[in-house]
């Protein structure tokens, strides 16, 4: 079963997309709403705590995901798993690069700009997995719905083992 | 202009086989089978010799029209056996492939080539959907997914997952990759809008094949258009076209040998079938639709003595704006190796050094 996870948001942020409802029918999603996004991560943590949630996963988009990842740095032991849909301009610190929190960075293969961020983030981050969604933007959620669910909630309840197949090719058994 | 030699692999069969495809396999003959892989071999030293700057092959099966149903296989023997040139895999059906294994073969070979290796990658002829159970309908999706994926694995450097809509892996980080960085020169064969469309959007070369040069044109100025649209230019060699071409001593002798030809489909299959593909499988020229099935015999764009075929190719040059002819020299209504040899000959001796410089 998978922590509930916090969907952060910025203030002001469009509504949670297609995807984020699908993903809703697999794990408790938790929208907040942060004051900015260089919001203090304790006051973030405090709000999550005031919401009786010890531990939770996050996700977040965009310039967001710079802020989930500075919660996790700050309380690792209280996160589950980390999903970052099209992460920008993370500014890096050094406690990133102990984070064993698995990590699934996502994005579109249509949004040509951002890539070279994941790939960053990728080689920082020591449990980071980066997931391209084929045919979608930087609002990936929106874009691919089905798909964008299927790999978090997947990602969120397995962690890395969501590289191991659970499909099954038998047609008639 | 550069000069592709397309290699069929001749099959002569010692018995007559039904035209319908797919042949039946039982009337395979081994031996026959042996000669023509011989033949091709020796074929391609000539080929090699005479100057050519490509060899060609393709992917076509259950049928002995082009006896390479592993396109892959074919170019790694022949590359073993010629040192200079180049060789063109045009190209894996990317639809019923799996797009991270072509991906991995193509790298290797482009490295055991030593970079030798250019790619056409498309979704192939209409029958060829029927090969490896793939619903006709999504032929096309699954054609410009897996080229994305190929061209995905073969450049991010990072190990990733791909969610695609027909394909999925979690893990894909290919070893070798590519000796030609970031890769092969690749290209989207075909005339569709979405083909050149990819092609432009990638920066990859656009490949046509066997229409008139009129019609191709419509097709290659789609995707110059494109190319314009995201803000580049293609040099002519990444435009290729196939043709057939029937060369002669004169033009009198070239015409009567492709009367001679029986109009016959290339893949025929069986009507029923025929028509359901066809009506599953939208095909278009520039986005003008035509059909998914060709029902008479391929048509031959260059024909003549070699003066004449010479005027052809400047002319298609202009026209069509291919840098690279890939050209099927086969006389038409021949099995036999020999006319193909002749043809050849004449080609190389009388043709090929003029079409050069074009």
């Amino acid at each position: 079963m998978s922590a509930p996870l916090v969907l952060l948001r910025g203030a002001g942020e469009p509504s949670p997309a297609a995807g984020h409802t699908l993903l809703s029918r697999r794990v408790r999603v938790v929208p907040l709403e942060s004051p900015a996004p260089a919001a203090a991560p304790e006051s973030i943590l405090r709000a999550i705590e005031q919401l009786g949630l010890p531990t939770f996963s996050l996700l977040a988009s965009g310039s967001m995901s710079g802020t989930a990842l500075r919660v996790a740095v700050t309380a690792p032991e209280r996160i589950d798993a980390i999903v970052l849909e099209t992460p920008t301009a993370i500014d890096e610190e050094p406690a990133m690069r102990e984070l064993a929190t698995p990590t699934l960075l996502l994005y579109g293969t249509r949004d040509p700009a951002t890539p070279a961020v994941g790939r960053r983030l990728a080689g920082i981050l020591p449990n980071a997995h980066l997931v391209f969604v084929y045919d979608a933007g930087a609002t990936i959620a929106a874009d691919r719905p089905e798909a964008f669910a299927e790999v978090a909630g997947d990602f969120l309840e397995r962690h890395e083992a969501f590289v191991i197949s659970r499909s099954t090719t038998v047609i008639h058994p | 202009m550069k000069v592709s030699f397309f290699e069929t692999v001749r099959y002569v069969s010692p018995q007559p086989l039904p035209s319908e495809w797919p042949a039946p396999s039982g009337a395979y003959d081994p031996a026959a089978g042996s000669a023509a892989y011989r033949g091709m071999l020796e074929r391609l030293e000539y080929v090699e010799e005479l100057g050519f700057d490509w060899v060609s092959v393709s992917e076509h099966h259950y049928s002995p029209r082009i006896l390479t149903p592993s396109p892959i296989v074919t170019a790694a023997f022949i590359a073993a056996r010629l040192r200079r040139i180049t060789i063109a895999l045009l190209g894996p059906i990317v639809p019923h492939s799996n797009p991270v294994r072509v991906a991995e073969e193509l790298a290797m070979l482009d490295t055991l080539t030593q970079g030798r290796l250019v790619v056409g990658l498309l979704r192939g002829t209409a029958n060829e959907a029927l090969t490896y159970d793939l619903n006709p309908q999504e032929a096309r999706e699954r054609t410009d997914e897996g080229m994305e994926l190929i061209l995905k694995a073969w450049t991010e450097p990072r190990p990733f997952g791909w969610q695609g809509r027909h394909f999925q892996y979690r893990m894909v980080s290919i070893w070798p990759r590519p000796l030609q960085q970031p890769h092969p020169p690749t290209y989207a064969l075909g005339t569709s809008r979405e083909s050149c469309e990819f092609a432009a959007r990638h920066r990859l070369g656009c490949g046509v094949s066997y229409g008139p040069f009129e019609v191709m044109a419509k097709a290659t100025r789609y995707y110059r258009e494109a190319c314009a649209r995201h803000g580049w230019t293609p040099k002519p060699e990444q435009i290729v076209y196939r043709a057939n071409m029937l060369v002669a001593d004169t033009d009198d002798e070239a015409h009567a040998l492709l009367k001679a030809q029986p109009n016959r489909a290339p893949f025929e299959m069986r009507k029923g079938v025929r028509d359901a593909v066809s009506a599953l499988d939208a095909r278009n020229i520039a986005g003008e639709a035509r059909t998914a099935v060709v029902t008479g015999a391929l048509p031959t764009t260059f024909i003549g003595s070699p003066d004449t075929v010479v005027e052809q190719v400047r002319r298609c040059r202009e026209v069509v704006g291919a840098g690279v002819l890939d050209l099927s020299l086969h006389p038409p209504g021949s099995n036999e190796v020999e006319p193909l040899m002749r043809a050849l000959e004449l080609f190389g001796r009388k043709v090929l050094p003029r079409i050069r410089d074009l």
